[in-house]
């Protein structure tokens, strides 16, 4: 968590999007932010790029009101996923809220995925985040292409570690709002423990969920 | 070197207020743009009231209209923009909408650098200390290293000396076993006339005593001279003493000339060993080879010949003694390396400015992958401990020492040749 303030009630979160280069993060990112509703969320931020590549991060930040008058902030990051950026990798890292791993489907792109994922274990131990216990969704990206690691061996492979795969297709809007409706809803349960979001601030799962999730168009979207 | 993460401690998504973004003066000159286009009063306030910047006056007269716009950041609302204008002012509303929008890029792109900034100040500062904290392991690295090198040369410097003690032992040895050698040829040598001269002697203390008896009995007898020959005769007889007359020269000229031969071979031995000589002068190379080879002569089977083809040369700088210490080496690894009939040639010649003397033995040779290595000290082609290794070094130490160079190589007909070159002293030799 980036920020609690009980006096001015008030708490910031974040969320980062890991993963190997070019795996699709900065997509998912675009993606939301053309998908879901406008107001109460800040414009995508895009710092600095090189050939397109992020180099420091990308930020999305959501604001809701909790019932209770709790403001809630979400920030939601990326990650540059060229190796040489471990530093920014790690900065970015700090007191995440959650993590969403985005890996490439493409079967010559599995080394890297593996690569990747040992580095963001590595790296949340260095920031001290225990990845037993932080909110992690996988997002297997890139389903459109050919030549990719099918469904099952992608289950197979992953049943083992309990973590929820989704599957998407971010440059086609696929699977992209699922993922992000997967981990805030987990963030949720994580914060609920500890903050009563429900019991305290009268702010169900849902409620927080739907919220974040809520797609340009529907109801009370003013843009 | 925590110092700088102390001091600087950015988290990455921190949050900034509204008065954070407007530090600069670009708003105020937005503002300032509204009140030319006429706007009265233009205002940017935080939720909870206060002005954060403010351009222009209330005119409660003339100000008629007021327009309220939220200012959001990160989706939240952290103030609004306030626009007062005139009554019946058409163009308020696209002011205001103007200044709103302008003022929200103003504030996006100022997050933006403001986060740019920080995320380049964050990753300058961990990169530093990290650096600071490298370079810290690797002074102390440094330092270890050098410890190590220093205490390594100070043991680089005390194996040598041990190394080099060990091998002055080693020569030492070698030389006493040669020297061992020698003396058992030498005693072979001097055991025979010394053997006759004791024998010789005992003969010859027999024969004085009848002599002496002889003299005696003369004195005893009385004045009758006929008679006295006839006894004498007769005493003479009873003692042999013709038989001692004949012998007792003999004897005499055997045991000189048997201790002659003694005096010779230690005076050869004198002068293979050179005892009365200084160190480190010249030698006669012809002179060395022939007082060896004398001493060496009972050492050599009895089916070997040795062919000398020694020319007169110039003297040779260095030691004779050392010299015929590596001429006795060389000759008994002839003799280890030919069982039988062993043919030994040791030639010397004149080079320009230099001398040439040679061995060369009717063995098997020195094979050609052997022979970079036959030199080194400890280097044996014989069984374990039948061979020192240390034969051959010595005689390339002694030849180093003059100043000269030894190579190996095959003598005509089969066997092994060593060539000794020694310079010479002055240019005579050129």
């Amino acid at each position: 968590m980036i920020e609690y303030s009980q006096s001015e009630n008030r708490m910031v979160l974040k969320l980062v999007y890991y993963g190997p280069a070019m795996s699709g993060k900065t997509t998912n990112l675009l993606t939301l932010h053309e998908l879901l509703a406008k107001d109460d969320r800040g414009d995508l931020m895009v710092l600095d790029t090189v050939d397109d590549r992020t180099i420091f991060f990308d930020l999305l930040p959501f604001f809701l009101v909790a019932p209770s008058g709790l403001k809630i902030k979400v920030k939601v990051f990326t990650v540059p996923g060229q190796v040489k950026h471990d530093a920014t990798r790690k900065a970015v890292l700090q007191r995440a809220d959650g993590v969403v791993f985005v890996a490439d489907s493409q079967i010559k792109e599995q080394m890297n995925n593996a690569t990747s994922f040992e580095n963001l274990e590595q790296n949340l131990s260095l920031v001290g985040i225990d990845i037993e216990a932080v909110p992690l969704v996988i997002q297997f990206n890139k389903r459109d292409l050919k030549e990719i690691i099918e469904a099952a061996e992608i289950d197979r492979l992953w049943s083992s570690s309990g973590l929820p795969v989704l599957f998407s297709s971010a440059l086609k809007g696929d699977g992209v709002v699922e993922t992000f409706a997967a981990i805030t809803g987990q963030v949720y349960e994580h914060l609920d423990e500890k903050f009563g979001l429900a019991a305290l601030h009268g702010l169900a799962k849902d409620a927080f969920v739907d919220q974040l999730c809520r797609l340009r168009g529907s109801d009370g979207d003013q843009a | 070197m925590n110092r700088h993460s102390e001091q600087i401690e950015y988290l990455v998504g921190q949050e900034h207020d509204l008065p954070a973004l407007f530090q600069s003066l670009e708003v105020r000159g937005l503002l300032h743009e509204a009140l030319n286009a006429g706007v009265l009063q233009v205002l940017i306030k935080l939720e909870d009231g206060s002005a954060v910047c403010s351009e222009g006056t209330q005119n409660s007269a003339a100000a008629g209209r007021e327009i309220r716009m939220p200012l959001s950041l990160e989706g939240e609302r952290v103030g609004h923009l306030l626009v007062r204008g005139r009554e019946g002012d058409d163009a308020l509303d696209a002011v205001a909408g103007i200044l709103r929008s302008a003022i929200s890029v103003v504030m996006h792109n100022n997050l933006k650098r403001m986060m740019t900034a920080e995320m380049h100040t964050s990753l300058v500062t961990t990169t530093y200390d990290e650096l600071l904290s490298k370079n810290l392991e690797l002074s102390a690295s440094e330092t270890r290293y050098r410890e190590l090198a220093q205490n390594l040369e100070v043991k680089v410097r005390e194996r040598t000396e041990e190394l080099g003690r060990a091998h002055a032992r080693l020569l030492q040895q070698e030389k006493l076993a040669s020297i061992g050698q020698l003396a058992a040829g030498v005693a072979h040598e001097i055991n025979n006339p010394i053997g006759f001269i004791n024998s010789n002697l005992a003969t010859l203390r027999k024969y004085v005593g009848r002599l002496l008896e002889m003299l005696d009995w003369y004195r005893l007898q009385p004045a009758s001279a006929g008679q006295l020959n006839e006894a004498a005769d007769l005493k003479a007889r009873e003692l042999k003493l013709e038989m001692v007359k004949g012998d007792v020269w003999d004897l005499l000229d055997q045991s000189l000339a048997g201790a002659e031969r003694v005096r010779k071979i230690v005076a050869d031995l004198k002068g293979v060993s050179h005892v009365d000589e200084a160190y480190g002068a010249t030698f006669d190379l012809r002179l060395e080879v022939e007082r060896t080879l004398s001493v060496m002569r009972a050492q050599l089977p009895v089916d070997a010949t040795v062919q000398c083809d020694l020319v007169d040369t110039p003297p040779v700088a260095g030691n004779g003694a050392l010299f015929c210490q590596a001429l006795v080496n060389l000759i008994q690894n002839a003799v280890q390396a030919v069982p039988s009939s062993l043919v030994l040639k040791l030639g010397s010649f004149r080079s320009p400015g230099k001398v040439v003397f040679s061995v060369a033995d009717n063995g098997s040779g020195v094979s050609e992958e052997l022979r970079s290595r036959i030199f080194d000290p400890f280097f044996s082609t014989r069984d374990v401990g039948a061979g020192t290794g240390m034969g051959l070094a010595v005689v390339y130490d002694i030849v180093k020492n003059c100043g000269g160079s030894i190579s190996v190589g095959d003598a005509p007909g089969g066997g092994a040749l060593f060539t000794m070159e020694f310079p010479l002293l002055s240019q005579e030799g050129v």
